[in-house]
């Protein structure tokens, strides 16, 4: 927790943006900017991971709770109640916020923690699962389907690129915000909790609230991936909103790219989705070498680079200028 | 077997020398005889779903090299289809990604997707470059009841197959007698089976059925004896078991084993009751299970033919070969009769299309808002190790048993 200035703080997340951003006027190909997208999503699911896991050293197996609540609400306002689609996008963010704050409360206040805060988010995921997949309100196991209407009022683009814009936008307000949390004294006292929070609390700190709140704000960043999951895609089912494959990809960006840094779920994420598609487009079309080569590199980065990959670049980063050193 | 995408033979090379020398002198006249037309094969290769892709893909193939040995597409100078497969990893992300990418390797149009959730993701990604969509199998109704222009089914979608089912059980029970008043419905708790089983629930008892339990189990269900002794219990006449493979040949498994014998097993769009494989691994237990489900017209020469071609490669003849295959002529008699590989010109082919050369029980087809209204499953039964099709009986290559003999 260095106290660095404010441009050294927050201009990195900005050149880093911007470099982005530039992204759609390089390349016209959508194949490129459809598997950008899904990176950045993930990314914003895992930085909502990050918060929560990264930060504050609560482990949770099952942020599908709060994506798929985020996508559910978004999605069901739109379809059942002609709601507008960002209000209904900004009310699947709070929603997911809410669960959130509620499984918190639950699971904190019982002083859950570790394996057993872990299971308990598996098992919360895993019964809104059950739940969505046999109402008749969340269409059943048919799913829910947003109306296809592209219009920029519908928060639907003809374009690949402004989706690409709008998901860069909303990694890089979280980032800008994580990194704000990270200077704060909400963020001190939340990594006091994750290095020792018995410690911490004899020193003062209300661990339960700062858990809470953390939880709260996880939660609402994952549940935003997830409501723009289904205006990516017009569609959710029970599977893709509370299915395992998302809390899987929320817990794995940020370890493999650093686990408590902000840049961690972008690195992370780029990382396992860009090799994942130059995989297939050198390897040709061996069905699944993508997935294979996906495996091999979690099993590397593990076993080679424990603090994730950012964890690695500045062990180099050292390394080299050890080397120029007198 | 395969159209090679990156393989380039000697005589290939040659032919585009040719037809490089060809350009400099008659430009229109050679290049249409050069140009290939790209169709993109969009299947689950891998993942949960890879059997029922990788059949796909199989049938895509093969009619792909029916239709090419028989000298391609004619009104484009006997242009030969080239396939570009697609990886759709079980999951709508992993085929909106294929659809990008096929869209970007200038297809003229896409066959498959299999499973309702990537034709619903898949369709719409191919609607932004009005690209023609032909959806294989997904029988969610939504799929073509969403105005997308580019969309086209040629199978039945779930309401059809449903209606269906329900008139041809009360076709197949008067025939024999009524014999069957009590059912029994088993459902898997998923996609097709919750809506199915309400469905029959509401529809039955209009129809002179008493559905006397209902029972719910999840996917995947590593153990059915509760299902069965739950069956047991209640002795219906018939029990109606929607799911998909693993449960349903677990579930007939164990009611050969606990001796649950009801006098028929009916089944809607099951994944296990009209396969080869479940007939072959387990003929017992199979032994005359009824289906409604796609199926190929079995009086069909061309598909007696093709059945033999794949079971000579070691493979089961699955009703997704007979689908993708039929899709796909269907597809190349509309670039056939566009006369070219426009997008916009195939979509305007397919939308008259009045085809009926495909494999399947169905007649000409008819596209009403994107479904082919044509199409009609089938009534199929486990015989003696064998699927025949016993209803209709305009396609049907057997006699039903029903009920079955005690």
């Amino acid at each position: 927790m260095s106290r660095s200035g404010p441009v050294a703080a927050y201009g990195p997340i900005l050149a880093v943006a911007l470099l982005l951003a530039m992204l759609p006027v390089a390349t016209s190909a959508n194949t490129i900017l459809n598997s950008m997208v899904m990176a950045l999503l993930i990314a914003l699911a895992g930085q909502g991971w990050n918060i929560l896991g990264g930060y504050g050293g609560q482990f949770s197996f099952g942020h599908a709770v709060f994506f798929g609540t985020g996508a559910y609400v978004t999605a069901l306002l739109q379809a059942r109640f002609g709601v507008n689609a960002y209000v209904a996008f900004a009310a699947g963010i709070a929603a997911g916020a809410m669960v959130g704050t509620i499984l918190g409360y639950l699971s904190f206040r019982s002083g859950l923690r570790g394996s057993y805060f872990a299971l308990v988010t598996l098992a919360f995921a895993e019964v809104f699962r059950i739940l969505a997949n046999a109402t008749a309100f969340t269409g059943g196991a048919a799913g829910t389907l947003v109306k296809l209407d592209v219009r920029p009022e519908n928060f639907q683009f003809s374009s690949r690129a402004v989706f690409f814009w709008i998901a860069l936008g909303l990694v890089t307000a979280v980032m800008l915000g994580v990194r704000f949390m990270e200077r704060s004294r909400f963020g001190a006292w939340l990594v006091a909790v994750r290095e020792n929070e018995d410690a911490a609390r004899a020193l003062g700190v209300d661990t339960l609230k700062v858990k809470i709140q953390a939880i709260t704000l996880s939660a609402g960043v994952t549940a935003a991936a997830g409501g723009f999951y289904v205006q990516y895609f017009l569609f959710i089912d029970a599977n893709l909103a509370y299915g395992t494959w998302i809390s899987i990809e929320a817990l794995l960006v940020p370890i493999v790219g650093g686990l408590g840094t902000v840049f961690g779920p972008l690195i992370g994420a780029v990382a396992l989705h860009g090799l994942a598609e130059a995989t297939k487009a050198i390897a040709g079309r061996i069905p699944g070498i993508d997935l294979a080569l996906y495996g091999s590199l979690l099993v590397l980065a593990i076993a080679f680079a424990p603090n994730g990959l950012q964890g690695l670049m500045a062990k180099i980063g050292r390394g080299l200028s050890f080397g120029r050193a007198p | 077997m395969t159209t090679h995408r990156f393989g380039t033979t000697r005589r290939q090379v040659l032919l585009a020398g040719a037809g490089l020398a060809g350009t400099l002198g008659m430009p229109g006249l050679v290049r249409a005889q050069a140009a290939a037309v790209k169709v993109g094969v969009l299947q689950p290769l891998t993942g949960a779903l890879a059997q029922d892709g990788q059949a796909g893909q199989l049938g895509a193939e093969l009619a792909i090299k029916a239709i090419n040995a028989a000298g391609g597409i004619k009104s484009l100078g006997g242009a030969k289809i080239e396939a570009v497969m697609g990886d759709a990893r079980s999951t709508p992300e992993g085929g909106t990604a294929e659809v990008e990418r096929l869209a970007a390797e200038n297809v003229s149009a896409i066959v498959g997707g299999f499973a309702s959730p990537i034709c619903l993701a898949a369709t719409q990604a191919a609607s932004r470059y009005d690209l023609p969509y032909i959806v294989d199998v997904g029988v969610n109704d939504q799929i073509v009841s969403r105005g997308l222009k580019n969309t086209f089914r040629f199978a039945p979608g779930s309401s059809m197959v449903s209606g269906q089912a329900l008139d041809n059980l009360v076709k197949l029970n008067d025939a024999a007698g009524k014999p069957m008043k009590t059912v029994v419905l088993v459902h898997e708790d998923g996609l097709f089976g919750s809506g199915l089983a309400k469905l029959l629930q509401a529809e039955l008892p209009k129809r002179g059925f008493e559905v006397i339990d209902t029972i719910a189990h999840p996917t995947p269900a590593r153990d059915m004896s509760n299902v069965a002794l739950q069956i047991k219990a209640k002795n219906p006449d018939l029990v109606i078991p929607s799911s998909y493979y693993g449960e349903f040949v677990l579930l007939a498994r164990t009611m050969q084993q606990q001796r649950v014998k009801p006098k028929g097993i009916y089944a809607v769009l099951n994944g296990a009751a009209s396969n080869y494989r479940f007939v072959k691994e387990f003929p017992e237990a199979a032994q005359f299970v009824i289906d409604t489900n796609h199926w190929y017209d079995p009086r069909n020469a061309t598909a007696i033919a093709l059945k033999k071609e794949v079971e000579a490669q070691g493979k089961f003849f699955l009703y997704n070969v007979a689908l993708n295959y039929s899709a796909m002529l269907l597809l190349a008699d509309a670039i056939e009769r566009a006369g070219s590989a426009d997008r916009a010109k195939i979509i305007a082919a397919l939308e008259t299309s009045t085809f009926g050369g495909h494999i399947m029980p169905y007649g000409p087809t008819k596209f009403v808002n994107g479904q082919n209204t044509g199409a009609a499953a089938v009534n199929t039964q486990v015989q003696n190790g064998d699927i025949k099709v016993i209803f209709p009986e305009a396609f049907s290559d057997a006699k039903a048993v029903f009920p079955v003999p005690a």
